[in-house]
């Protein structure tokens, strides 16, 4: 507790400092709070009473981004989490930390060190304050966890001669521990740390002056059980499709797909697998998961969008959930200020035994700070 | 032997195409000013769209792959392109040489704090100085200097076309100040603080925005004051760029006898603004029009 005084303590110094010191010399410093309202009708259905709870008003998080060059050829950025799950204890968690060498290096390679999302896919580089929406895609949540892939690790990318189509090629030599998320399974074992490795070819492609489509394919893979050595792979197809005639209206269309292959003995919650007979039995399992989505952006300040999820467990293709979600959003002044409300509808199917929960949700996130100017 | 020709051929290929400078600047004006003094020797692209809102573009890879292989790239700096240090980082090109060419300008409106209580206040100053030509002058002399450094046997003929240009800006100068000279004082609404060094130069009157601050959408609130002030101050004119939502200047001309003006900023902005030049001619001649 002491030490979260302390840490909080020296977090406010830090604004502080930077926010009275005029240098550019000090590093940027945001700070973005989310809260949120939500009600769901899941809570008796075992009761056979399909009811909205009470909404429930909760501080979801408060991110604390500083960033800032360390020479003209690197520079590093932290992201610090703030999470409150339900009451006033408070966590913090280190979310990112690393530094990446962006010029100066043979082969125009960008070098990145330390604990970061991975590039991988579309959404996972995202932060769930810059989403459209409120809650994680199911595909991303059931194959990485509520943090997505986010690891200790070197990153190295390049850009391939295409031309003038940007193609950048990143691969990730990563200390594995995200697959624990991803799983289920804490590395408990005191073996060596499983190394895991990513991969990521994208595209980026100019179709006229108003419109641009981005494409990518990721791979990762890695030991998701260290007992047994057993080993996974991740395939992922994203795209995204930004149409935007002028300042004030866009359409985006986002999706990805993820097709998962693996060798496993047991499952998420470490039942073993066992053949007709009873006996013990190592499957190969192939699943997969998707989400698509569309977002209208009007009058600079409205957004108004829906979400398709379609995602089988990692080890079990009998075990399918699926959502179908409506957003609209609204930021008066750019993104310092953000509501966004939504409606969704799960629908979890497993082994022939389905069940479907409604959930609304308003959330309320601001943002104090600089404000970088926005990527694709 | 003729195969090694060959290939003696092609390794010398990209030298002799390196004899041109490869400018990417972040305005179409500057990308017409790196023409008329570069010339044949150097490729010139840009990066916003004259109707395109300089201050908010997005991050885009191509934007990057600009850069890439650029030599020199210009911009107006003063916090203008916000979003130009994360193309530049971006770009991977450790030898691109970047202009700031706002570094000799008188500059205006340089506040003395900044918070976000007043808005997307440009905190260095306004940076939409090339609006007054006689500060092109300055951003010529910066871009002789950047060429110069990437092509040192060039710098007579760089010399000599921006001398050629400027002089033909001079002219234009005293034609555009002659046909403004009898609209001093005459007082304008502008939709963003764009104009303030255009104002400064012809003694025109920027009375009030229809923003109620820099960045921030109009509201209704503001814009009934504004028909009050535009009823009051006899303001024939509100000029906006052709890239903003023109509803809210519509409607105080609907309820005053003001006319909303589409005045381009930046090359590009209306189909008449082919280059810098006839960009303010088409600027000039509209506010004569509708000013007299
Ligand atoms: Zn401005």
């Amino acid at each position: 507790m002491l030490r979260h005084a302390i840490c909080a303590g020296a977090l406010l110094a830090l604004v502080f400092v930077s926010g009275n010191a005029q240098t550019s010399l000090n590093p940027d410093i945001s700070v973005i709070p989310r809260f949120i309202i939500d009600s769901h009708d899941g809570e008796r259905l075992a009761d056979g009473v399909r009811e909205f709870s009470r909404p429930d008003f909760r501080f979801q998080e408060l991110e604390l981004v500083v960033s800032s060059y360390l020479n003209p050829f690197s520079r590093a950025d932290v992201v610090l989490a703030m999470h409150s799950h339900n009451g006033d204890h408070v966590d913090f968690s280190l979310e990112e930390a690393y530094a990446t060498v962006f010029r100066g290096l043979p082969l125009d390679l960008n070098v990145r060190l330390g604990k970061y999302r991975v590039d991988f896919g579309k959404i996972n580089m995202m932060h769930p304050h810059q989403w459209a929406f409120v809650t994680q895609p199911l595909s991303q949540e059931r194959f990485f966890g509520d943090e997505g892939l986010n690891d200790l690790g070197l990153s190295v990318s390049t850009l391939l001669p295409t031309g003038n189509i940007y193609t950048k090629l990143t691969f990730d030599l990563l200390r594995g521990t995200s697959i624990g998320e991803a799983t289920g399974i804490e590395d408990t074992t005191e073996a060596k740390p499983t190394y895991a490795t990513s991969g990521r070819v994208m595209s980026f492609f100019t179709l006229t002056d108003y419109s641009d489509l981005e494409t990518g394919i990721s791979m990762y893979t890695g030991i998701h059980d260290p007992y047994n050595r057993d080993r996974f792979w991740y395939w992922n197809f994203d795209f995204k499709y930004k149409y935007k005639p002028d300042m004030y209206t866009s359409l985006t269309l986002q999706g990805e797909y993820l097709f998962n292959t693996r060798k496993g003995r047991q499952d998420r919650e470490f039942n073993q697998f066992v053949d007709d007979a009873g006996n013990p039995e190592r499957r190969s399992i192939k699943t997969s998961g998707m989400y698509i989505f569309a977002d209208y952006q009007f009058l600079k300040t409205y957004s108004v969008g829906a979400r398709f999820d379609w995602s089988q467990s990692p080890y079990d293709d009998d075990d399918k959930a699926r959502a179908i979600a409506v957003f609209f959003g609204y930021y008066p002044v750019e993104e310092t200020l953000g509501l966004r409300l939504q409606y969704q509808n799960t629908r979890t199917d497993i082994a022939g035994v389905s069940q479907s929960v409604n959930s609304i949700a308003l959330q309320v996130l601001f943002s104090l700070g600089p404000h970088k100017a926005h990527p694709f | 032997m003729k195969k090694i020709l060959a290939v003696l051929a092609m390794m010398t290929l990209p030298i002799v195409a390196h004899a041109t400078v490869r400018v990417v600047t972040t305005l179409p004006d500057l990308a017409d000013f790196a023409r008329q003094i570069g010339g044949d020797k150097v490729t010139v692209d840009h990066i916003v769209r004259g109707d395109q809102n300089p201050h908010f573009v997005e991050v885009k890879p191509s934007y990057m792959m600009k850069l890439k292989s650029a030599d020199v790239f210009l911009m107006i700096g003063m916090e203008l392109e916000m979003w130009a240090p994360q193309i530049i980082d971006g770009s991977r090109n450790a030898r691109l040489d970047v202009v700031n060419l706002s570094k000799s300008i008188h500059k205006l409106e340089v506040p003395d704090k900044v918070d976000a209580s007043q808005g997307d206040v440009h905190r260095y100053g306004n940076p939409h100085y090339w609006l007054d030509p006689r500060n092109i002058r300055a951003i010529v002399n910066e871009i002789v200097a950047s060429l110069i450094k990437s092509s040192p046997a060039d710098e007579q003929f760089f010399r000599t076309n921006a001398e050629a240009f400027l002089k033909k800006l001079d002219t234009k100068i005293t034609e555009w100040e002659d046909a403004m000279r009898p609209l001093k004082g005459a007082k304008l609404i502008t939709f963003h603080k764009s104009w303030s060094y255009f104002a400064a130069w012809l003694g025109l009157d920027v009375v009030d925005q229809v923003e109620p601050k820099p960045g921030i959408q109009p509201s209704p609130g503001h814009t009934a004051q504004l028909i009050q002030k535009v009823r009051a101050g006899n303001i024939k004119a509100i000029v906006v760029e052709p890239f903003y939502d023109a509803s809210a200047p519509q409607q105080i001309a609907r309820s005053t006898s003001a006319t909303v003006l589409r005045l381009p900023t930046s090359v590009g902005g209306v189909d008449e603004a082919r280059d810098y030049i006839s960009m303010m001619d088409y600027n000039i001649r509209t506010l004569v029009e509708a000013l007299k």
